[in-house]
């Protein structure tokens, strides 16, 4: 049980501990095994976050109709306008009806605007989902050199001065970095917009322009921790793996053994990581995109806690956690596509 | 087949050279010291500037300022570090702010600590179903937005301190369950503990003798690393006005004051910036520290 | 070095590798090796030390090793764990990590090793000396295929392009004896039994046409009769390829069946130094006897207890004064506080020991 155990949970796994106890128990045709087995796990989670979220939100004193009707409404005149949008039934009613519309594709209507919530995501997913992307895509780009060269003399200039950096960047929230790069890019040297969002019909530069602020005060952080993490990783390779030996045996480089043997092997680190922090990344969008007026699904988010409009924050919810358990799949397929020992079914 | 004599005698160690030896062992020791003990000072002069610092000057009142006196600028005459826009005094509120602040962040970790580390700890020791059960309930709480959640009881119940320490908990129980969790399976292969249980050690005094003292360094110094992230993440609740209600001071609600005049007035953003960096920087570096001193590396 | 005598029968050892070794013998110096004159050493260890600082403490793993080797030959360094003579072996190869101190000399084909430039110390490293590791389970890299390891090292010490590294890689692979090379040039180490790993590591070892090649402990980790196999294989491509070979271990009887020359360690450093038979005919060093007493043997009485060597291993970060085996030593005197000289007290037979096993003088308290 100790072992078998440990690959379902996120965060705790060491890949390689869960790496052979998945091959002990997948020596059929692994991947193929490898996705149903996660499928199916991600059905219990994805039902106990709606229900969690249903229920916490019942207990939340007032709703949508109050807040429609405006403290001035009778008690009556609510009670008919619950009524009308069904809010007066019981909440394991309501779970069960929206779920039955979920399953199909239907996540219902706004309780305040009537849109159908699906052509609202349409609208606001987009602008989340670049933001993200970029943010992700700064961070990687700058954290794998930054580690490489940090990794290659531990202990020497580049790594102490990789770790400072990084140190620092961590402890920063995001929301005060936000406010320093407007300070000094939009404020001071005036050469990017401080707020709002330029779509991507109005031209490329535009749009990215628009967007770089967002996706640094999001990726520097991001950033610090990748670069820290894939230099540890890199560095616990190089000076406790003996096939790091063996290829100095054999006379490769230094740099050639970082990068094209420890590399190699830390990535399977790295990309836990990235899929592990997706989840956590997306939660942090909603002040960013505050704070820079950006129309994402964080701000939609704040506006339907706002007006009580819970099938709204019912929908952001499922998407997050779509995203978090997704990711989790998708590392899980990457593992098992890029190292050997899963795609062959080892041992 | 000649080899070379290598006679080597007692006047191979003397004395000088043994001293020379040892001095890069004390650098070493003292470096690690340094590591936790910089870091752990500046967490106490932190707690002690916010705790004591108003007690011990008479600093202005950190609300119901005169808001003729607003804008004031640092180094003015009664306020060291001037005053915002509602005429009160910036360091009192930094130091008032940093109460609300690190009392959130302990009371947060320690009800993770307990309550995560004993699901955790009972997850790990008790394993079958028990484990099951607990870990697929954590997993939800995982894969769960904790932010979403945060914000919608604290703009539901209205956002008061207390609201923010539960919601907060609520979501860094997995965290510490994890952690404990690992580090009971791994004490669980330890001969100490078969020892214990052939001795007929009753499961609770195993788990409170044995399992906690050893699993409490690391829970300990995750929380170091939990103060940081809490510390940040109240700071945001605060900063989008769901935190510390308004009049009151939080380094987050004084961020969102100072943006609304970030051009004009950059030290209102700067003060609590600083602060907050400064804060989770010592909390950082305390629990990376010990942590490293932990680990024996 | 002409009247070195190998025709012995070791007291350990099968029939089969015996007359390899006397073939290899009689073949040895007078058909020496790629290069390096007649009788003139490959290898000259002088003095070899290293330390360590690890956790603010200082661990002194090699105290002054030195012995020479001659091309085509076959030695043993012999020790417990901890002796320095894995460590010594890394550190003529620059393979230790920074936290290291080497000092002392180690010249390779009147090269010298110790402070060469990175550059030039990697174009030897797989070239002319090849290592091979204890664990193959960890010495291979589990994420790259077998055929792109073995090439990886030919293209770093010859001008191939890709398809003649492929072709010498399988040439290689069949050479080492690895089943059905060509499929197996496409799969992971993790689809390869130990000894076939093994196989593949020498490979790896022999692209760069070695002259020198090191076998850390590379037998330790496999069955017995893999063990037999691997070794067998080793000593054949020593006499094929004409190269020296250094063994680590900690088994003398491996030693015996296999090597010309045995050098035993003890505390980081070399303690006693014979051709095989001239030592284990006429042991002389204390430790050496305590080990050859740990070797369970047929010519034992029936139900007689193992000589045991007390104590533990030293503790290299503080070394007793003086002999480092004498806390442990049955034929300690009081002289022992002072370091006795590695020397060559009789032809070709070298110990470090003030009272050495056979003329015994007491100070009253001998057996």
């Amino acid at each position: 049980m100790t072992t078998a155990a440990l690959p379902q949970v996120p965060g705790t796994r060491d890949p390689r501990v869960s790496r052979t106890s998945r091959v002990t128990r997948f020596a059929g045709s692994p991947v193929l095994r490898l996705v149903v087995k996660r499928l199916l796990m991600a059905i219990p989670i994805m039902l106990g976050v709606t229900v969690l979220t249903f229920w916490v939100l019942s207990l939340i004193p007032g709703n949508a109709a109050q807040q429609l009707l405006g403290p001035e409404a009778t008690p009556e005149q609510v009670a008919q306008l619950e009524e009308q949008l069904g809010l007066n039934r019981p909440g394991y009613v309501r779970y069960g009806e929206w779920l039955r519309g979920a399953v199909t594709g239907d996540l219902g209507r706004s309780i305040v605007s009537n849109q159908p919530v699906s052509d609202l995501l349409g609208e606001r997913l987009p602008v989340t989902g670049e933001l993200v992307l970029l943010a992700f895509v700064v961070s990687l780009v700058l954290a794998v050199p930054v580690a490489l060269l940090a990794a290659h003399r531990p202990g020497g200039v580049w790594d102490r001065i990789s770790m400072v950096v990084s140190t620092a960047g961590l402890s920063v929230a995001n929301y005060v970095l936000a406010l320093i790069l407007v300070l000094v890019f939009a404020v001071q040297l005036g050469v990017l917009p401080a707020i709002g969002f330029t779509p991507l019909s109005e031209g490329l530069w535009p749009n990215v322009r628009s967007l770089i602020l967002p996706s640094a005060a999001i990726g520097l952080p991001l950033f610090c921790f990748y670069a820290r993490f894939l230099r540890g990783d890199l560095v616990d390779q190089m000076q406790q793996e003996e096939y790091v030996t063996t290829a100095r045996a054999k006379g490769v480089g230094s740099w050639q053994v970082l990068i094209r043997h420890a590399f190699r092997n830390s990535s399977f680190g790295l990309i836990t990581v990235v899929g592990l922090n997706l989840g956590a990344l997306i939660g942090g969008t909603v002040i960013i995109e505050q704070i820079f007026a950006l129309p994402g699904i964080g701000q939609m988010l704040l506006q339907a806690i706002n007006t009580r409009d819970f099938i709204m924050v019912q929908a952001v919810v499922v998407v997050f956690a779509l995203v978090a358990v997704v990711a989790n799949l998708v590392v899980d397929l990457l593992y098992a596509v890029l190292d050997p020992r899963i795609r062959y079914g080892s041992r | 087949m000649a080899v070379a004599e290598t006679p080597i005698s007692v006047t191979d160690h003397p004395g000088v050279e043994h001293e020379h030896e040892e001095a890069p062992a004390r650098r070493g020791r003292w470096r690690r010291s340094l590591g936790v003990a910089v870091p752990g000072g500046m967490v106490a002069l932190i707690v002690a500037a916010c705790f004591l610092g108003p007690v011990l000057f008479d600093l202005p009142s950190p609300v119901g300022g005169n808001i003729l006196e607003s804008y004031l600028p640092a180094f003015s005459p009664g306020h060291l570090l001037g005053t915002d826009p509602n005429g009160n005094d910036i360091l009192s509120r930094l130091l008032y702010g940093g109460r609300a602040s690190l009392f959130i962040a302990l009371a947060v970790n320690v009800l993770g600590l307990v309550v995560g580390g004993t699901l955790g700890a009972l997850s790990g020791y008790l394993g079958g179903v028990v484990d099951t059960v607990i870990m697929r309930v954590l997993d939800v709480l995982i894969a769960f937005p904790s932010l979403v959640l945060t914000l919608a009881v604290a703009q539901a119940l209205g956002p008061s301190m207390r609201n923010t320490i539960f919601a907060l908990a609520f979501f860094s129980i997995p965290a510490f369950a994890r952690v404990a969790r690992s580090a009971v399976l791994r004490l669980r292969e330890m001969p100490f503990m078969a020892a214990a249980q052939l001795c007929g050690t009753p499961a609770w005094r195993v788990l409170f003798k044995h399992l906690a003292p050893n699993t409490a360094p690391q829970l300990i110094t995750f929380g170091m690393l939990g103060m940081g992230i809490v510390i940040i993440i109240e700071g945001a609740l605060s900063f989008l006005g769901l935190g510390i209600p308004d009049p009151a001071p939080s380094w987050g609600n004084m961020v969102a004051t100072g943006q609304l005049s970030l051009s004009a007035t950059p030290m209102l953003v700067v003060w609590p910036s600083l602060a907050l960096l400064v804060t989770v920087l010592s909390f950082n570096l305390l629990g990376e520290n010990l942590r490293a001193r932990w680990s024996g590396r | 070095m002409s009247g070195k005598q190998r025709t012995a029968t070791y007291p350990v050892g099968d029939s089969y590798v015996s007359e390899g070794v006397i073939a290899a013998a009689s073949s040895g110096p007078a058909a020496p090796g790629p290069a390096g004159e007649p009788g003139e050493p490959l290898l000259v260890v002088e003095d070899l030390r290293v330390q360590f600082t690890r956790g603010g403490r200082r661990i002194n793993a090699v105290n002054g090793l030195s012995y020479e080797l001659l091309p085509g030959s076959m030695m043993a360094i012999i020790g417990e764990s901890g002796s320095g003579k894995s460590v010594s072996s890394r550190a003529l190869m620059g393979l230790l990590p920074p936290t290291a101190t080497i000092t002392g000399s180690v010249s390779f084909a009147g090269r010298e090793l110790i402070g060469m430039p990175e550059r030039e110390m990697r174009e030897l490293r797989g070239g002319d000396i090849a290592m091979v590791f204890q664990d193959p389970a960890r010495s291979l890299n589990p994420t790259m295929k077998i055929g792109a390891q073995v090439t990886e090292a030919i293209r770093l010490h010859s001008d191939s392009d890709r398809k003649g590294a492929h072709a010498r890689a399988i040439e290689l692979l069949r050479m080492v004896r690895l089943p059905a090379p060509e499929r197996r040039f496409h799969e992971y180490p993790h689809q390869l039994s130990g000894g076939m790993r093994q196989r593949v590591m020498i490979a790896i070892a022999l692209a760069g046409e070695p002259r020198l090649l090191i076998a850390d402990e590379a037998t330790t980790a496999l069955d017995v009769t893999t063990q037999a196999q691997i070794m067998e294989l080793l000593v054949e491509l020593q006499q094929r390829l004409g190269m020296a070979v250094v063994m680590i271990s900690h088994d003398l009887g491996l030693a015996a069946s296999y090597a010309q020359d045995v050098v035993v360690m003890y505390a980081g450093r070399a303690v006693e130094h014979a051709p095989t038979a001239t030592l284990f005919g006429n042991v002389r060093m204390p430790y050496t006897r305590a080990l050859l007493g740990a070797i369970p043997a047929l010519e034992r009485e029936p139900h007689s207890l193992f000589e045991v060597t007390p104590g533990q291993p030293p503790d290299l970060s503080a070394l007793p004064k003086g002999c480092p085996f004498r806390p442990r030593c049955p034929n300690a005197l009081d002289r022992c506080v002072e370091m006795p000289p590695f020397r060559e007290h009789e032809p070709e037979h070298w110990w470090a020991c003030w009272n050495p096993v056979g003329d015994e003088t007491g100070n009253g308290e001998q057996e």
